[in-house]
C-alpha cells in the first residue's frame, strides 16, 4: 500500500505531456456540426476494425491513457454500438469485413456519427485495388468526419474528437 | 561447417539416396524431392531429429514454368543451417499428400495452400475453407498467377460448420467478429459446461487483405512500406525481414553502423509493445493501476520514438540496404538516458505487481499451454518460450548485430499467463541492456550499402527475425525486371493462434480474455 501511494506521489500528474499536432485539424462541416448537436458535450464512441494494420487501434487505445486521457472531454468509449453515438472505423473494408460493418451501422442507434480513422478508412492506404478489400468506408456507409494519417497521432485524433463536441457548445447557444 | 555436416550426415545415415542442393547463400540444406518420399522424410526430420516445421508454403511457377512447388522447411537446432524439402507438382496435378496426420504444425499451413493455390492436401484431417470465407465464389484462389490482383469478387451463399459439442448442458458461446474493446476482428466459438470451456475454435480471417499478392504488383525495392503495413505494432519486425531478404537477392553488404541502428530499433519496439501488454494483463484481472503506470510508460516510449524518427511507430526507419535515419551521438545518448529513468520507474512497478498477491492468484495456473502441447504446434516466441521452448533468433541465428552483442534469452517452464508475463519482464529489461551495449559499441560509419548485382528470375532468399512476438519469416522470390514473384509472410501468429485453442480448455469464458491478453497476437499478421 505505502508502494503504490509512494509510486503515484512520485509519478504526480502526467496528463497532457505529450507534443501538440503538427497536422492541423480540417474544420467541421456546418452539416456534421448539425448532426452532432443532440451529443451536446459528450460523445460515446464505439471503435470498428475493418482491416486495418492495427497502428489505428493502438494509438485509439493510447488515447485512454493518462497522458491523453480522453474521458476528460467526455468522450467514452462503448462496448457495443448500440451505446454509441458515433462509429470509429479504421482500416479498408475487407471482403470478409463488409457485412459486419454494414450490420454494426444498422445496430448503432440514429442520429449517428461515421468518422474514418486513418488513410486506410479514407482511401484504402496501400492496400488500394486489392482483390481482397471493398473499397474505402465511405464507400459502405456514410462518412461525416475523416481524420487523416497512417496512423494519425493521438493528439490529432483527440482533437478532431474535441472538436465534434466544442463546436455543439458553440452552435448550441 | 561441422554443425551442417552433422545434420546432413543424420539425414544421410537414414536415408542414403538423399543428395542436397550445392549450397547456397541462404545457410541451409536443400533437397529436392519425390513427392512419394517426402512425408515420410518430413517425419524423421520431425520426430528423430526434433526439428520444428518453421514454414510451409506454395509457389506457382508460372509463366517460366507449369509447375507448383511446395516448399517445407525445418528448424533444426540451434545455429544449425535451415533444412528445407522442395517438391513439384506437374502440369495437371492438385493433389499432395498430406503431413498433418503425424506433424500437426502443418495443419493451417496446408488449409491455407489449399484456399489460396487450389492444391489439394490428401488425407489432411479437417479441409474446411480457412481464409477463403463461405460467401467468396468456389474456385477463388488468389495466389494462382492466372488470377488477377485486383479481380472483384462475387458473394455466394455458404455455411461455415463449426465442431459442435453436443449433450445436456452444452452452451455455444459465438463472440465476434467485432469485439467490445478497441481489438482487431476475429470469431472465437466457445462451447461450454457450465464455467468450464470444453472447446474453443478460432475463426479468423476477417482482415485478409490479399497482402501476398499485393507484394507480387511491387518492385523489389519499393515494398518496404507494405512491409510494414502486415502488421503495424511490428513495423520494424516486418519491414526488417522483408529487408533482409532483399539483400540477400542483391548481395547488398549492410554497414555496420546500420545493423547496430536495426537492431536498437527493433529493441525499442519490442519495448513499448511489452510494456502495453504487461499492463493489459494486469488490466484484465481489473487491476487498474499498474495498467495506468504502463500506459504511461509506454506513452513516453512512442514519444521517444517520434523523438527518434519522427514516427510513433518507427514507420520510414527501414530500407534495403540498411536504415533511412540516422541517430547521432547525442540522440543516443538521450535515449539510453531516458531508458534508464524508464528502467527505475519500471522496476518500481514490477514491485508492485509482483507483491500483489491477489494477481498472482489469478494468473498462476491459468491458460497453461504445456511445453508437449506447444511442440506440436511449433510454438514461437514469448508464448513458446514461457512455456519451455528455448528458441530465440537472436541467439539462434543471428542478424543484425546480435552476433556481436549476444542476448540472454528468458525462459520459463510453466506455461501459464504469469510466465508469459515474466518473459516479457525480463526482456523489458533485456532489451535496455542491449540498447546500453548497442550505444557503447556502436561504430560510425555510413548507413546504406549499395547492391552489387540483380537478381536472376526465380532466385528467392529466406529472412528470420525476431520481432517481439516471435519469430518472423520472409520468403522473397524475384521475377522478371526486378518484380517480386512470390513474398511468403509468415507472422509468429499464424503458428501461435490455433495453440490457444488448447490453453483455454478448462479455463472459464471470464478467464478468456486474460488469456488471450497474455499472448497477444497479431490478427492483421495472421489474417494478411
Amino acid at each position: 500500500m505505502f508502494r503504490i501511494l509512494k509510486k503515484s506521489l512520485k509519478t504526480g500528474v502526467v496528463t497532457g505531456q505529450h507534443p501538440d499536432a503538427i497536422q492541423p485539424s480540417k474544420p467541421l462541416a456546418p452539416e456534421v456540426r448539425e448532426k452532432a448537436a443532440p451529443f451536446k458535450r459528450s460523445l460515446t464512441i464505439r471503435e470498428v476494425d475493418t482491416g486495418s494494420c492495427n497502428a489505428c487501434e493502438m494509438e485509439m487505445n493510447a488515447l485512454t491513457n493518462p497522458v491523453y486521457d480522453v474521458e476528460r472531454f467526455g468522450i467514452h468509449i462503448a462496448a457495443s454500438p448500440r451505446h454509441a453515438d458515433a462509429l470509429v472505423v479504421t482500416g479498408p473494408v475487407t471482403v470478409n469485413m463488409e457485412r459486419a460493418l454494414k450490420d454494426v451501422y444498422k445496430q448503432t442507434p440514429d442520429p449517428k456519427l461515421v468518422i474514418a480513422l486513418g488513410d486506410c478508412a479514407i482511401n484504402c492506404g496501400v492496400f488500394k485495388g486489392s482483390y481482397a478489400v471493398t473499397g474505402p468506408v465511405e464507400r459502405h456507409i456514410p462518412v461525416d468526419v475523416r481524420i487523416p494519417g497512417c496512423p494519425p497521432r493521438p493528439v490529432e485524433i483527440l482533437k478532431a474528437l474535441a472538436d465534434i463536441r466544442e463546436k455543439q457548445q458553440s452552435s448550441g447557444k | 561447417m561441422t554443425d551442417r555436416l552433422s545434420v546432413e550426415q543424420q539425414l544421410q545415415a537414414a536415408f542414403p539416396t538423399l543428395v542436397p542442393d550445392p549450397p547456397s547463400g541462404n545457410n541451409m540444406m536443400r533437397y529436392r524431392l519425390d513427392q512419394a518420399r517426402l512425408p515420410e522424410i518430413a517425419r524423421y526430420l520431425h520426430g528423430q531429429m526434433h526439428g520444428r516445421l518453421a514454414l510451409l508454403f506454395a509457389v506457382d511457377g508460372r509463366p517460366i514454368a507449369q509447375t507448383y512447388e511446395l516448399h517445407y522447411l525445418f528448424a533444426v537446432g540451434s545455429r544449425q543451417p535451415w533444412v528445407l524439402l522442395t517438391t513439384e507438382l506437374a502440369g495437371e496435378h492438385r493433389l499432395f499428400t498430406s503431413i498433418t496426420p503425424s506433424i500437426h504444425a502443418a495443419q493451417w499451413y496446408e488449409r491455407e495452400i489449399r484456399d489460396l493455390f487450389g492444391l489439394i492436401p490428401q488425407g489432411h484431417p479437417d479441409l474446411r475453407r480457412l481464409i477463403r470465407h463461405e460467401h467468396w465464389p468456389k474456385g477463388t484462389h488468389p495466389l494462382k498467377k492466372d488470377f488477377s490482383w485486383d479481380t472483384v469478387m462475387g458473394r455466394q451463399q455458404g455455411n461455415y460448420r463449426f465442431r459442435h459439442i453436443e449433450g445436456e448442458g452444452v452452451f455455444e458461446v459465438p463472440v465476434g467478429p467485432i469485439h467490445a474493446g478497441i481489438i482487431e476482428p476475429g470469431h472465437f466459438r466457445f462451447s461450454v459446461a457450465g464455467e468450464p470451456i470444453m472447446q474453443l475454435e478460432v475463426r479468423h480471417f476477417w482482415k485478409h487483405r490479399g497482402v501476398e499478392k499485393l507484394f507480387e504488383q511491387q518492385l523489389l525495392t519499393a515494398a518496404v512500406p507494405l512491409a510494414e503495413r502486415v502488421s503495424g505494432d511490428t513495423t520494424i519486425g516486418h519491414s526488417l525481414a522483408y529487408c533482409q531478404a532483399v539483400e540477400t537477392l542483391l548481395r547488398i553488404d549492410v554497414p555496420r553502423r546500420a545493423r547496430y541502428l536495426r537492431s536498437l530499433f527493433l529493441e525499442l519496439e519490442r519495448l513499448h509493445n511489452h510494456l502495453g501488454d504487461v499492463g493489459a494483463i494486469c488490466n484484465d484481472t481489473a487491476y487498474a493501476l499498474p495498467h495506468a503506470h504502463c500506459s504511461r510508460i509506454k506513452e513516453r516510449l512512442m514519444q521517444l520514438n517520434d523523438r527518434l524518427t519522427g514516427s510513433r511507430f518507427l514507420r520510414g526507419v527501414m530500407c534495403v540496404g540498411g536504415v533511412a535515419r540516422d541517430v547521432d551521438t547525442k540522440m543516443l545518448a538521450e535515449t539510453v538516458n531516458e531508458l534508464n529513468r524508464i528502467e527505475t520507474d519500471f522496476s518500481e512497478l514490477e514491485s508492485i505487481i509482483v507483491a500483489n498477491a491477489s494477481l498472482t492468484d489469478r494468473l498462476e495456473t491459468t491458460g497453461v499451454l504445456t511445453e508437449r502441447t506447444a511442440w506440436d504446434h511449433g510454438v514461437i516466441g514469448v508464448v513458446g518460450r514461457a512455456s519451455g521452448i528455448d528458441q530465440d533468433v537472436r541467439r539462434d541465428r543471428p542478424f543484425a548485430a546480435y552476433d556481436e552483442i549476444p542476448v540472454n534469452v528468458a525462459l520459463y517452464r510453466y506455461g501459464d499467463v504469469r510466465a508469459r508475463m515474466r518473459v516479457r519482464m525480463d526482456e523489458i529489461h533485456e532489451s535496455i541492456r542491449l540498447i546500453r551495449e548497442i550505444r557503447h559499441n556502436i561504430p560510425t560509419g555510413p548507413i546504406t550499402g549499395e547492391p552489387s548485382r540483380s537478381p536472376h528470375h526465380g532466385e528467392w532468399a529466406l529472412s528470420a527475425v525476431e520481432g517481439w512476438r516471435g519469430e518472423i519469416l520472409y520468403v522473397v522470390m524475384t521475377g522478371e525486371n526486378g518484380q517480386i514473384h512470390r513474398c511468403k509472410v509468415r507472422d509468429p501468429s499464424f503458428v501461435n493462434w490455433p495453440a490457444i485453442q488448447w490453453a483455454v480448455i478448462g479455463n472459464i469464458i471470464p478467464d478468456f480474455p486474460l488469456i488471450n491478453k497474455s499472448f497477444n497476437l497479431s490478427y492483421a499478421g495472421n489474417d494478411l
